[in-house]
């Protein structure tokens, strides 16, 4: 019953998790490097994609309470992700036109973002609470959920498999997105040198409210699939939102590769910690290795910059 | 042009969100029940005419708000604290200057004093738990945050570590874990201050080479690291339940015989000289040759370094300093009442840099406003609104009062011209005081 | 476009202002010539976790709702809420809040142990009697307050009989006893794991705080291979480890105590991951006992709907039994005849019968055993019946 024994057991179970922490990651790190700034109520833009994503593949779920297979299984997930997205690119629009743009027009301090963010949050978390109630929502079984197959002995369900390979798609799509199209050339552009980007036509308010969007539209796909395993309540963006910050500024913040690797490294200490001692310390360990690996490469792993991404 | 539709269009929108944020509590069997009942509700009528006032007044607002000024305009200057500086840096000589300054420091302390009078004994509470005690956090976050321009998102871990403190030297029971001899919590409060100073300086010297937001991630982990074992390590700090039997504040000294009690009232006294204290004696600690080399390295960090500031020695200062005064605080607290590890979660970090942002960063009378307000307000809400849905005005207060007045309610002056500087172009301020420079104005 | 801020501020504060005061002014009661009395109540009603608060909150109006609704009652029962967010900070203001309204001469709460342990003493000091539906920290009777009282049985009592049917009935010979951190967890974890080593039972402790991310941790249960997994802690973090345990394949029995005895726990884990858990609870549960069907009807029908949850039960107690002491009372009840007479109630309520020991402490308690069966928690009995056959 060693930590060996079950090492790749609890490395499937970490880089699960740690898809999910990479999915919100970006969102932060793409808003960082554009603006410089921590988009603290990020969590809130997952919150409310998870729901959204959530009611409606519930809504079109049999009502007996059976299992859907085959094709019905994989159109409710599409579905569950297509409205998390959506609610989530909503939330995170309204997000930047309420409570950042004004601020900008006014050329406020970077920290009256941070406090206008907390209230948002606040404000979002709170009014979710009051329509959605404040007991946890389940989300019913959308596949037969079984496992899959046996990698090193670890057992790797259905689920696992569905988010691992979602999350990842998410990755690898929004890596490519910034890299090789126009839309990333301008992102990267405003991300080097906003003034400069301004100077060679691009138009930065637009670039701003996209990034946003992108970030908005991950986060709620990823609040879909976190909602799958682990049910989705009012209060449910905080916790993963800090960790997903964590791991970002753990990538290099501003790094969208940085992020991706810096989600799935804390779902692997997370998962590791929380068997070699007692679990109520994992998150004491995650954080203990964030600040030494911070002592060591003091501006994260792969160091930061949005522009360097590509 | 197509901005008065617009402006109709996001008026009545607010309305709606008006009318679903005191409408019906729904739940999650029927998601949008809630929403839909608050909307198809005769109430609708009220919010959207407030909506159509709202779109009224901000159309119409300049041309009223130029016939107001036309008639009132000298009253209407006193009003705000803006304007108020202003005209008294032009025409004022230092010398009035200071002299209405210490005016405008006696009338509010005059209030101060007399306000916990006034009140209900509930009320009172508050001006201790939350007002006092979130006054001077936000005093001495104030230090790293306005003063040395350092964000730190985990300043509640100082506190804990000075209430915990109290319990360990104070009181053989509170803790499992506790000092073989047992003080009075005065005794505790230079203790708590070392203390924390040294944790803050343990946290800071490894740290502090990082740049804004690596820091502020690292000072939030560590918040959570003291918080999660103050929780966990039961067999020392009591974990989840807490600490419980520290005793309250006494003098015994050359006759006088006092002890504070239950009775919020005298804590709130010592409160207001302790804060009164901490604010005078930053204030010259600002106008000093320290201060001035906070102000050299927020503005700019290696022009500082360069004209030979000891950066990262002014840096820990701040943060050691900074650090003691929330200890000084958590010995307060700890003797004044029961607490658990509740008390010093990563929320009531958030909460003292809210406090310090919305008062006004580098200000001393702005944080002490701040905290006033915002816990004042927190406090109005109770009695007003579902308790469940208190924080929902409290987000939206603190996002609007963002929108209107970003540099907080009363921002300092020196803060102000540099902000005002990197705006008009010369020199940027600090990473956290400039302006964001990808501003591009429509 | 030029920017208007001072008016726009001054127009948004109002519609703040406006809509805070529309909604303030809710509530009220009828004014039938009745005499009326005032409660307060103390409890979690923002934050993490405000749905248990509101559990309460609800209990407590169907008591209220019920007195009110009788004809024969000599007096109207008026309810003041007062939010202390569950924590130590506010808990003295909340309590004072209470105690600076003359009207109110007893209250339902605090719920849970800090708050209590910060507002007892205001209460002590005001002679204002606090009847807690929640708090069962053992050591809350033990510190001098003299007004505190509660409707729920402590940890130890739940703690050991939970160990005992764990080896009597379910024949554990290893049992994984996890618990959330809290200050109910610890506790009733304690208590359990003490009883269960004197038996010499087989025993792994682990502690987690509340989290959504149960994966790891099932995998580490699954490998310790025990007989039955103790959970103590809430339904809604149960749920979550239930689930997470179903899909690795756990094949030991789960078992949990008060605080999931919530038809929540089904709902939120889904049927197939709920099915067969074991609650252990020193209370009767309303839904699923048909003496207490009256009970859940006029829940429904007060809360919108609602159906009890944990702790709804304890506080209509709790208020039930204050209404008895009132109606004893007569005319001249205040504070100090109330606090002096409740330690004598002697009332049939719906989770237990409701007397006193002179700590305060609620006495005799029965820990009964419930079970998920198709998706509905049903009773199987009293420990100690069990146990004997």
């Amino acid at each position: 019953m060693g930590f060996l024994d079950q090492f790749w057991q609890l490395s499937v179970d970490g880089l699960m998790v740690g898809s999910l922490y990479a999915v919100i990651a970006l969102g932060y790190t793409l808003v960082y490097g554009v603006l410089q700034l921590i988009n603290f109520a990020h969590s809130e833009v997952f919150m409310l994609g998870s729901f959204g994503g959530l009611f409606a593949a519930r809504a079109l779920l049999p009502g007996d309470g059976s299992v859907p297979g085959g094709a019905g299984s994989i159109a409710l997930v599409a579905v569950g992700l297509g409205a998390g997205a959506a609610c989530g690119g909503l939330a995170a629009f309204t997000l930047e036109r309420v409570a950042y743009r004004p601020l900008r027009r006014r050329a406020a301090p970077r920290l009256a973002y941070l406090i206008s963010a907390i209230g948002a949050s606040l404000f979002a978390v709170n009014l979710a609470g009051k329509e959605f109630g404040r007991q946890n929502v389940d989300l019913p079984d959308l596949f037969h959920n079984g496992t899959v197959f046996r990698l090193f002995g670890a057992a790797v369900s259905t689920q696992t498999l569905v988010i691992f390979a979602v999350a990842v798609a998410m990755l690898v799509g929004l890596d490519r997105l910034v890299a090789g199209t126009r839309l990333g050339q301008g992102i990267r552009a405003v991300a080097q040198d906003a003034d400069t980007a301004v100077l060679m036509g691009v138009n930065v308010e637009r670039i701003i409210i996209v990034t946003f969007v992108v970030g908005g539209l991950l986060a709620g796909a990823g609040g879909f699939l976190y909602a799958m395993t682990f049910n989705a309540s009012y209060s449910m963006g905080f916790v993963p939102g800090v960790k997903a910050f964590t791991a970002a500024v753990l990538g290099g913040i501003g790094n969208v590769r940085g992020a991706m690797l810096g989600g799935l490294l804390l779902g692997l200490v997370e998962s590791y910690g929380g068997y070699l001692f007692q679990a109520s310390y994992k998150d004491v360990i995650a954080f203990g290795v964030l600040v030494a690996i911070l002592m060591i490469r003091p501006s994260g792993l792969l160091g930061e910059r949005l522009g360097r991404a590509a | 042009m197509s901005a008065r539709p617009r402006t109709l269009g996001a008026s009545v929108l607010l309305g709606l969100l008006a009318a679903v944020v005191t409408g019906p509590t729904g739940d999650s069997d029927e998601p949008l029940r809630a929403a839909w009942d608050s909307i198809a509700d005769v109430r609708i009528v009220l919010f959207l005419g407030l909506a159509v006032a709202l779109w009224l007044v901000l159309v119409l607002g300049p041309r009223l708000r130029g016939l107001v000024a036309a008639v009132t305009a000298p009253p209407r200057r006193r009003l705000t604290a803006a304007t108020l500086t202003m005209t008294a840096r032009r025409s004022v000589a230092a010398a009035g200057r200071r002299g209405r300054t210490v005016a405008v420091g006696g009338g509010l302390l005059a209030v101060a004093v007399v306000a916990p009078l006034v009140v209900s004994t509930a009320a009172q509470q508050s001006m201790v738990n939350d007002i006092g005690i979130y006054a001077l956090l936000a005093l001495g976050l104030n230090v790293v945050v306005g003063y040395a321009g350092l964000l730190d998102l985990g300043y509640i871990a100082f506190f804990a570590i000075g209430a915990y403190a109290t319990a360990y030297f104070s009181s053989s029971t509170a803790m499992p874990w506790h000092a073989p001899f047992v003080l009075n919590p005065f005794f505790v409060f230079p203790i708590a201050l070392i203390l924390a100073a040294l944790a803050g300086v343990v946290l800071g010297a490894p740290t502090l080479r990082l740049r804004g937001d690596y820091l502020a991630i690292v000072t939030l982990g560590f918040g959570e690291i003291i918080h999660l074992v103050a929780n966990n390590a039961d067999g020392i700090t009591g974990g989840a339940r807490g600490a419980f039997g520290v005793p309250h504040l006494s003098v015994h000294l050359a006759g006088v015989d006092y002890a504070w009690g239950i009775d919020p009232l005298p804590y709130y006294y010592l409160l207001l000289v302790i804060v009164v204290g901490v604010m005078v004696a930053f204030g010259r600690l600002e106008r000093s040759r320290i201060g001035r080399s906070w102000a050299a390295i927020r503005e700019d960090e290696i022009a500082a370094e360069a004209t030979g500031v000891a950066t990262l020695r002014m840096k820990l200062l701040a943060f050691a300093l900074g650090a003691s005064v929330s200890g000084f605080a958590g010995v307060l607290f700890a003797s004044k009442q029961f607490f658990n590890p509740q008390s010093f979660s990563l929320q009531a970090s958030f909460f003292v840099v809210a406090v310090v942002i919305f008062g006004g960063m580098g200000s001393r009378l702005g944080v002490v406003v701040g905290a006033v307000v915002l816990q004042g307000l927190a406090f109005y809400l109770r009695d007003k609104v579902q308790p469940a849905d208190r924080y929902i005005y409290f987000g939206a207060v603190i996002v609007v009062m963002m929108i209107f007045r970003p540099q907080g309610l009363v921002p300092s002056r020196r803060r102000r011209r540099e902000i005002e500087l990197s705006e008009a172009g010369v020199g940027a301020a600090d990473s956290l005081g400039s302006a964001t420079p990808t501003v591009v104005r429509p | 476009m030029r920017r208007r801020p001072f008016v726009g501020a001054v127009a948004l504060a109002a519609v703040v202002a406006l809509s805070a005061t529309a909604c303030g002014s809710s509530g009220g009661g009828s004014s039938s010539g009745k005499e009326t009395i005032t409660i307060g109540f103390q409890g979690v009603l923002s934050g993490d976790n405000q749905q248990l608060g509101l559990n309460a909150l609800y209990g407590i109006r169907t008591a209220v709702s019920e007195v009110n609704a009788d004809a024969s009652s000599p007096f109207e029962l008026k309810l003041v809420e007062s939010d202390d967010g569950g924590s130590p900070d506010q808990g003295p203001t909340a309590a004072q809040k209470l105690i600076d309204n003359s009207k109110v001469v007893a209250v339902v709460g605090p719920m849970f142990s800090g708050a209590t342990k910060a507002s007892e003493p205001a209460y002590t000091q005001a002679g204002l009697l606090s009847v807690s539906p929640s708090a069962t920290n053992p050591s809350l009777t033990k510190l001098g307050f003299r007004t505190f009282y509660r409707v729920i049985a402590p940890d130890t009592v739940q703690g050991k009989a939970a160990a005992d049917y764990l080896s009597d009935v379910l024949k554990a010979r290893k049992v994984f006893s996890l618990d959330d951190k809290s200050d109910y967890g610890t506790g009733l974890s304690a208590a359990l794991e003490a009883e269960l080593k004197a038996r010499g039972v087989a025993l792994t402790h682990d502690g987690i705080n509340p989290t959504k991310d149960y994966t790891s941790e099932a995998t580490k249960i699954i490998a310790a291979a025990p007989d039955v997994l103790y959970y103590s802690g809430y339904y809604a973090e149960l749920a979550l480890l239930s689930k997470a345990l179903k899909e690795k394949g756990f094949t030991g029995k789960i078992v949990s105590g008060d605080g999931s005895l919530d038809p929540q726990y089904v709902a939120q884990a889904g049927k197939a991951a709920a099915e067969g858990t074991y609650l252990t609870c020193p209370c009767g549960d309303a839904n699923s006992d048909p003496n207490a069907a009256a009970f859940v009807a006029s829940f429904k029908k007060v809360n919108n709907g609602a159906k009890p949850g944990t702790y709804s039960g304890e506080a209509y107690d709790a208020t039930m039994a204050l209404a008895d002491v009132f109606k004893k009372l007569g005319k001249g009840a205040d504070r100090e005849s109330v606090l002096k007479a409740f330690g004598s109630v002697n009332l049939q309520g719906i989770t237990k019968t409701v007397t006193f020991e002179p700590s305060g402490e609620v006495k005799g308690s029965n820990v009964f055993i419930y079970q998920v069966k198709n998706g509905s928690i049903s009773v199987l009995g009293n420990t100690a019946n069990l146990i004997r056959s």
